[in-house]
């Protein structure tokens, strides 16, 4: 009873996990990419979901690959490369003191490892970011900065400042954006980065300028008996 | 039907003897005559069983209970409904009617523009619109694709505005972050100059949009 059980277990967290069954999968890729592309992304899907990652980031790429008529070798080359970023990503996030992430943060920590952002440093976000941060958000602004050009470390460090700082969800979707205002101007991205990152450790607008953070306490008024 | 001549009809129909039809008409009066006479004409006797028959059904459809009932709803009454109300609830009722009738006509309208949106928003609930905006001139069409419409090339067009060169389209996007390019002519995939882009693994890039309830990032 014990091993149907776990069996059940295992199946459940299988399909949830990999939030698309084989069948999903083999429909999905029909008429969209090769037979031979198909084979190999089911039998990486499955690979993948049997360890928890998610599989609809795997059948999106090489969805997009048919799309852009990339070469059958290169989808399925690319297919693995990300299996292999999404379970890296995941190792980064469980490490990190989530025991069973969500699709979306493992696919986040994979954007970020992309971007070049270490596995450390994935884990390092995903420890900093907690509610009202989601990590799946953080480590897609972290991986954009270090898209635009902004080095890894210090992309890292900003988007943490701003959690910090308390700074909102919207207010750190809107940091690639402003990198791209300041590069637009004639700044690097680092030294982009580097004015954000000045600029959060006031308070946020409309703050007074004693507040802090949630979850911090305010320093001794003097004045007060 | 026979086409006899108006004067044998009315031969047939005893208006005038055969002595009175014109000599060429004779023959023909004759003839239709000893048809006529050949029709039986006995009178029909009908069964005395019969009238019992169909009075036994009659009687049946009116004693069955579903008719009855029918009947019985279907039939208009008088009904006589007394009143004994003080004059104050009569004025209290009306002023209440009243003020109810007012307050269903006072409600502001929605202006169009806000309904609209709201219902997009009830209807497409977690979703934004989008605006994409390409400059491309020469261009014959442009579509984007991405991961919100499974890489179609052709599932969301853009559409010239003027003959400016520029393309655009709005689309409803869910919430989350999403990979695009616009694809020019159905073949050349570009990025969008105006948002950040990502290794696409294939050696290209992806543009960035990230979608949030307050609205789109590109992210």
């Amino acid at each position: 009873m014990r091993t149907i059980g776990i069996a059940v277990s295992l199946v459940l967290g299988t399909t949830l996990a990999g939030g698309l069954g084989a069948q999903d999968v083999q429909v999905r890729l029909d008429r969209r990419v090769s037979p031979e592309v198909q084979r190999a992304v089911r039998g990486i899907a499955a690979d993948a979901a049997a360890h928890g990652l998610p599989v609809d980031p795997l059948v999106q790429k090489a969805i997009e690959g048919g799309a852009k008529g990339v070469p059958g070798d290169r989808v399925i080359a690319a297919v693995r490369a990300l299996a292999g970023r999404l379970a890296e990503a995941k190792e980064a996030v469980s490490e990190a003191g989530v025991a069973a992430p969500s699709g979306d943060v493992v696919e986040g920590g994979a954007d970020a490892l992309n971007a070049g952002i270490s596995k450390g440093q994935v884990g390092e976000l995903v420890r900093v970011s907690r509610p009202p941060q989601d990590p799946a958000l953080t480590l897609r602004v972290a991986a954009t900065l270090a898209a635009l050009g902004v080095p890894a470390t210090q992309a890292i460090q900003l988007v943490q400042g701003m959690i910090s700082a308390g700074r909102s969800p919207s207010d750190l979707l809107g940091l690639p954006g402003q990198v791209q205002a300041g590069v637009a101007r004639g700044a690097t991205p680092a030294q982009a980065a580097a004015g954000l990152a000045r600029a959060a450790g006031g308070p946020p607008p409309g703050r007074a300028p004693d507040w802090v953070p949630p979850g911090q306490r305010k320093p001794r008024n003097p004045h007060k008996p | 039907m026979m086409g006899y001549h108006p004067l044998v009809k009315r031969l047939l129909d005893g208006e005038l003897s055969l002595a009175e039809l014109p000599p060429e008409l004779r023959a023909e009066g004759e003839e239709a005559l000893r048809l006529l006479g050949a029709v039986d004409r006995a009178p029909v006797a009908l069964s005395p069983l019969l009238d019992e028959r169909v009075m036994a059904a009659v009687r049946s459809h009116a004693a069955s209970p579903a008719h009855r009932a029918w009947r019985w709803l279907n039939t208009p009454r008088e009904v006589e409904l007394r009143l004994r109300l003080r004059p104050w609830t009569v004025w209290a009722g009306a002023l209440a009617a009243a003020a109810g009738l007012a307050l269903l006509l006072g409600r502001p309208a929605p202006a169009p523009e806000r309904g609209l949106a709201t219902q997009v928003r009830v209807g497409l609930r977690d979703s934004v619109f989008v605006r994409f905006v390409l400059y491309a001139p020469g261009a014959r069409r442009v579509a984007v694709a991405g991961t919100f419409n499974q890489w179609d090339r052709s599932a969301a067009p853009l559409v010239p505005a003027g003959t400016s060169g520029v393309w655009t389209t709005t689309l409803a996007l869910p919430v989350g972050q999403h990979q695009y390019a616009f694809v020019v002519d159905g073949a050349r995939w570009v990025v969008d100059p105006a948002a950040p882009a990502v290794d696409d693994g294939f050696g290209r890039r992806n543009s960035i949009v990230a979608v949030t309830a307050q609205g789109a990032h590109t992210l």
